[in-house]
């Protein structure tokens, strides 16, 4: 529930007020900024959707009835800018090159592990790295905690395909962060696995 | 001894067993540890942190919002609820920062504030710190037309005999913090909107003051 504080910040907001609007950003933007960054698999992207996420948080912001929380709302309009633009991007790709496996390998084998940011860092590679369709899945179960319902809802497939798509992409996930660990074992250095 | 395939365990991280896996689970360890390594990742992942936007970010959105019609700023002086003031007399506020500071000591933003704003503008490093600095110089001004306001109405004065060289000395201070900003933010419109104002007033408040003084500059 909004405070009247949140309330008239967002009135204000609504109505173009760049203070009101800068805080919002102060506030939000790390949220939809890690949100999209994740959905991009690529900072220069996630740049460019986070910003047109804004741009259409603010522009609906007189639609706001305030029935959801105000990051929830701003978080689906973030998701949904994000997975809008890469579906455009992809068509755009497909049009102009021949289609590859969309695989990319995870590159440089980490050394020994020094607590969370370091798993931190072999995770959001991996995710990087994992083919679009699964990224998307994984992304909004496990990390954003979307039910299989809500990612049907966005990405527009059932509940029982996105409940495919996350086993998969869990397993392709574990796959790639062992193969990390092999090569860095080979390496002769001290691994760890999650 | 079959393992259980990798997209089965994966499934087994939020669903139960059913029979034939339990029993598998219970005595292949093998499939018990990825099974656990897949509950760890997928817990992990839920904890991953929020991630900073890259600097600079907010600047852009600012120009975006600002070119979609988005962000309505409406200007100091109308943000301030001061638009109906004539103009000379928004510059004249600004004065006394620099004179009542100076003489009268009473509390206000003397000049060495002018020259502080300016130097926190030069060392903000983006556009955003640049800003910042700007508004704070606003603030200022504003609290002195506050005080300005006050003044004249206590001593029942005119103000319209205000002395053009306050007017002058008052737009100084803005020209300075804004050319500042500007230095640091060159291609920044509002900035570089805010400065040219500035420059604006001044001069005509030099041009009146050189008609109206016998030519003191």
């Amino acid at each position: 529930m909004a405070t009247t504080t949140d309330k008239h910040l967002l009135a204000l907001a609504s109505e173009g007020d760049p203070r009101a609007i800068r805080t919002l950003y102060d506030r939000f933007s790390p949220r939809v900024y890690a949100v999209v960054r994740r959905i991009a698999g690529d900072d220069d992207l996630a740049q460019d959707y986070a910003q047109e996420a804004w741009i259409r948080a603010i522009r609906a912001l007189p639609t706001f009835r305030g029935d959801a929380r105000f990051s929830t709302w701003l978080h689906r309009i973030a998701v949904n800018a994000a997975l809008q633009a890469l579906r455009k991007a992809e068509t755009r790709k497909k049009r102009e090159t021949p289609a590859g496996d969309g695989i990319a390998p995870v590159d440089a084998a980490v050394g020994p592990a020094y607590g969370d940011a370091l798993l931190q860092e072999r995770l959001s590679r991996a995710l990087d790295a994992l083919p679009e369709g699964m990224r998307r899945v994984l992304i909004l179960h496990d990390v954003e905690g979307y039910t299989h319902e809500e990612i049907g809802d966005v990405l527009g497939v059932t509940a029982g395909t996105s409940k495919s798509q996350l086993s998969k992409a869990r397993a392709k996930m574990r796959e790639m962060l062992s193969n990390l660990d092999g090569e860095v074992r080979e390496q002769g250095v001290e691994t760890w696995s999650i | 001894m079959e393992h259980l395939t990798a997209e089965t365990l994966a499934r087994l991280v939020d669903d139960a067993p059913d029979s034939e896996e339990r029993g598998h689970l219970a005595e292949c360890s093998v499939c018990a540890g990825e099974l656990r390594a897949l509950t760890d990742q997928t817990r992990a992942l839920a904890s991953l942190p929020e991630i900073l936007p890259p600097r600079g970010d907010w600047g852009v959105l600012e120009a975006r919002l600002r070119s979609e019609g988005l962000l309505k700023d409406q200007g100091m002086f109308a943000r301030l609820e001061l638009a109906r003031t004539p103009a000379w007399m928004q510059v004249a506020a600004s004065f006394m920062l620099f004179a009542a500071g100076a003489a009268a000591g009473a509390g206000w933003v003397g000049q060495t504030s002018a020259v502080g704003e300016a130097a926190a503008v030069a060392e903000a490093t983006d556009v955003e710190g640049a800003a910042a600095a700007v508004q704070a110089a606003e603030r200022e001004y504003v609290q002195a037309m506050s005080q300005y306001r006050e003044l004249v109405a206590r001593n029942g004065g005119d103000l319209e005999s205000t002395d053009p060289i306050s007017r002058y000395a008052a737009l100084e201070h803005l020209v300075l913090v804004s050319q500042a900003a500007v230095r640091q933010a060159p291609g920044d419109p509002f900035l570089n909107g805010f400065l040219a104002s500035a420059l604006a007033e001044r001069d005509a408040a030099a041009r009146l003051v050189s008609t109206s003084t016998g030519g003191w500059f």
